[in-house]
């Protein structure tokens, strides 16, 4: 053991034998060490409580029922209950729904309005702080004013539609078929702005030779957006879609102002009904296992996401 | 070999930077124990010597001026739930208990809402932290709280407190669990309704007695387009539609806590009730309306000629609106009876704050609930006072002489039933929300929806049985 050691040292993990430096030679710690106050919080603050939940997960507890409020292990029963819950399965369904109705739509909204506002033109500041504005408001504030612009009747958003020729119902936040799509507005409303920063950064940093190179050869200004701008802007996508995904989970505050979930659950999703069943219902092994499966979701599209992104070259915008 | 020097001063920076960061933990872990450990030092007689060798700085300077007891801190964490300035009015009933008890401080801690107190201090109890000696939270928590072991009886400290009988009863009613007294009332509400009295006049109408005047009233002061009868808000609904089931003859929850009586046919009278105001009398907007916040000033500008709503919108609705405002209880199902449903906030004291916090814990809720007091309270926030002298101070003379309003409310108060309280509540209270609303939207039949609320809330209470 200790004479091939040495020797496969001299090799990385293709086997092709790298030259020797002083600095090869033994591990280095530096970079562990640097990045060792990051592993302690992350450990802290996400894996444990990760882990504590998992555990968590097998265990029946109800903090509000007396004979219950010690944990008993009761293996994978959390887990049936949950996806034989009708209850459940309809919040995954909305919470699908509301991943879908506003990731793509905000993120496509972002470009646009980035596109539109990449420009040298007199107000162009102001206009970027306007469609920025909804993002430093508190997700609270946010809802609370549109709270009022739901309205039925006089609402801003009521009024806007029926000048635009709308005569449907306006009950936004009462009506099972639109309260889903109310929340989904808000956060459409309040999230298209702050994506649309990284698509300016992006935008503004792409290499300006290649449209000079494809205006010569007479490209229209349509092929130069989808076939030059948009794929040197994949990166940027991808990681806008990372934090778009995760933030439409974690983002409930909104719902809590607007239609408590309601009415019926129609615009219940995932993060929120956790939170009832933790705080309101106070089940501490049922939450525990939603919470399983939300990081489980989040964890397979985070990697799932990695993946893709890893695979398509190395184009660094 | 310079820069191997650079990178050694980075590490040994990073490094203490992380032991700083763990030092701040491990500093601040004791002083949230540090009550605890006072506890001993309040019981042993304060003659000896100041507990000098404890290292905690300002203590034994704080104790030095105490006359007869030891200094003592109390946390009250509180929500703001209606539009008026609570933390400064109950900054001042501090300041003057203080000057009161100057072994005693009161540290107030704005929460948010009702469910955020409940939330944060549920939160420090179960991360093993310690929770503020009070608390201001939901009357109708009352068996979640204490089954989780988060609130303390509060018998042994109220004794035969003769003020207790003070209470308005409908108050009380979901102060006791077992036989013992949890929760002091304080900040208290009840349903209303709200009428114009202009438009009344203007059409020829009196106030109504009974659900067929109320329809009709309503109906008759709908103007299409402009103007609804009647706003009946239900985004979160158990509570406004209470009065209409003990209108109807049967509330529903009743002495027990484990039972409710969701597909009784007079419940389910009541639901078609608010059903048919708009489907049949055309006289309120149909279905669900997520409208809590908005109808108060739908109302006072005459957008809507009723509202029901909190009393505590009161102050509120009286400030903007330009017409005569009249309040009640709502009209029962037979003419001449009257129903409402109290609601609001009780006090609590936390069961893992040491006793000597319990102890100042009770002297403040005596002190904030003193009949004057109470009074001042009302007359500032438009809560009803929750004591019956109160009524009698002048300061609330003078505000009833100038605001019937507030007298109105009161006097509604002796039809209300009992705010729905059971154990498990957050769930029954889910599923009945759940039914209700899809009642309200049409989607399933009263009878219906109220039979399948009743399955699963019977179904939820099981294990309570």
């Amino acid at each position: 053991m200790t004479n091939i050691a040495p020797s496969v040292r001299k090799q990385d993990v293709s086997g092709i034998p790298i030259p020797e430096t002083g600095n090869r030679r033994r591990l280095n710690p530096l970079p562990y060490l640097l990045i060792l106050p990051t592993i302690f919080f992350v450990a802290l603050f996400t894996v444990w409580p990760t882990l504590l939940a998992i555990y968590q997960s097998f265990f029946r507890q109800r903090l509000n029922i007396l004979k219950f409020r010690d944990p008993t292990f009761i293996g994978l029963e959390n887990y049936q209950t949950l996806l034989t819950d009708e209850r459940f399965l309809r919040v995954l369904q909305n919470t699908f729904y509301y991943i879908l109705g506003t990731v793509p739509i905000s993120i496509l909204l972002a470009f646009l309005f980035a596109l539109l506002l990449n420009r040298k033109v007199r107000g162009v500041g102001f206009a970027r702080l306007g469609f920025f504005y909804p993002t430093i408001m508190p997700l609270v504030s946010a809802a609370t004013i549109w709270m009022f612009f739901f309205t039925p009747d006089y609402g801003l958003f009521n009024s806007t539609l029926q000048l635009l020729g709308y005569s449907g119902p306006q009950n936004w936040t009462g009506n099972p078929d639109l309260a889903l799509l109310a929340i989904m507005i808000v956060m459409v409303w309040k999230n298209a702005g702050f994506y649309m920063i990284f698509y300016l950064a992006g935008l503004q940093s792409l290499p300006t030779d290649v449209f000079e190179a494809a205006a010569i050869d007479g490209a229209s200004s349509w092929q130069m957006l989808w076939r030059i701008a948009f794929p040197l802007l994949r990166r940027t996508t991808l990681f806008i879609t990372t934090i778009a995904f995760i933030g439409a989970f974690r983002e409930v505050d909104h719902i809590f102002v607007l239609t408590k979930g309601g009415p019926s659950r129609a615009s219940t999703v995932l993060l929120y009904h956790l939170w009832q069943v933790r705080f309101e219902n106070q089940d501490v092994g049922q939450a525990a296992a939603i919470t399983v499966i939300l990081v489980a979701v989040l964890l397979i599209f985070t990697i799932s996401n990695f993946v893709v992104s890893e695979r398509g070259g190395s184009d660094d915008v | 070999m310079r820069t191997s020097k650079i990178y050694l001063i980075v590490v040994t920076l990073l490094l203490i930077g992380l032991l700083a960061a763990c030092g701040g933990d491990t500093a601040e872990a004791p002083a949230v124990e540090e009550p605890a450990a006072e506890e001993p030092a309040a019981e042993e007689p304060v003659a000896e010597e100041p507990v000098a060798e404890e290292p905690v700085a300002e203590e034994p300077v704080a104790e030095e001026p105490a006359e007869e007891m030891a200094p003592v801190t109390i946390e009250i964490f509180y929500p703001v739930a209606v539009d008026a300035p609570i933390a400064a009015i109950l900054d001042g009933y501090i300041a003057d208990f203080e000057a009161e008890n100057p072994n005693i401080t009161v540290e107030p801690v704005f929460s948010g809402g009702y469910g955020d107190v409940k939330t944060a201090i549920q939160t420090t109890v179960e991360g093993g932290g310690q929770p503020p000696a009070l608390g201001l939270m939901l009357a109708t928590d009352l068996y979640d709280l204490a089954n989780a072991g988060i609130i303390a009886p509060l018998d042994d400290l109220a004794g035969d407190a003769a003020f207790l009988d003070d209470f308005f009863p409908a108050f009380m009613e979901n102060s006791y669990y077992d036989g013992d007294l949890w929760g002091i009332p304080f900040q208290r509400s009840v349903v209303l309704l709200y009428y114009n009295k202009d438009m009344f006049a203007e059409a020829g109408l009196d106030a109504p007695t009974s659900w067929d005047e109320l329809a009709a009233a309503a109906q008759a002061l709908t103007v299409s387009d402009t103007q609804w009868g009647i706003q009946w808000p239900s985004g979160w609904p158990y509570w406004l539609f209470q009065p209409l089931a003990i209108g109807a003859g049967q509330n529903i929850v009743g002495e027990s806590d484990t039972e409710v009586f969701f597909n009784d046919p007079k419940v389910i009278e009541a639901v078609q009730f608010y059903i048919d105001l708009s489907a049949e009398y055309g006289a309120m907007p149909a279905g669900v309306q997520g409208v809590w916040g908005t109808a108060p000033t739908d109302f006072a500008s005459g957008q809507t000629a009723m509202i029901v709503h909190s009393s505590g919108s009161l102050p509120g609705i009286l400030e903007q609106a330009d017409f005569e405002v009249g309040v009640m209880a709502l009209p029962g199902k037979e003419a001449g009876t009257y129903a409402t449903v109290v609601g609001g906030g009780n006090l609590y004291i936390m069961d893992g704050a040491p006793q000597e916090q319990k102890e100042a814990a009770w002297k403040f809720i005596e002190f904030l609930t003193d009949a004057d007091r109470a009074a001042d309270f009302s007359v500032q926030t438009g809560y009803i006072a929750a004591r019956q002298s109160s009524y009698e101070s002048e300061a609330m003379q003078a505000y009833l002489a100038e605001t019937p309003q507030a007298a109105a409310a009161r006097d509604a108060l002796q039809y209300a039933g009992r705010e729905f309280s059971v154990q498990n509540l957050g769930e029954v209270r889910n599923i009945f929300h759940d039914y209700l609303q899809r009642a309200y939207n049409g989607e399933m039949s009263a009878a219906d929806a109220m039979a399948a609320a009743q399955e699963e809330a019977d179904a939820a209470l099981d294990a309570f049985r």
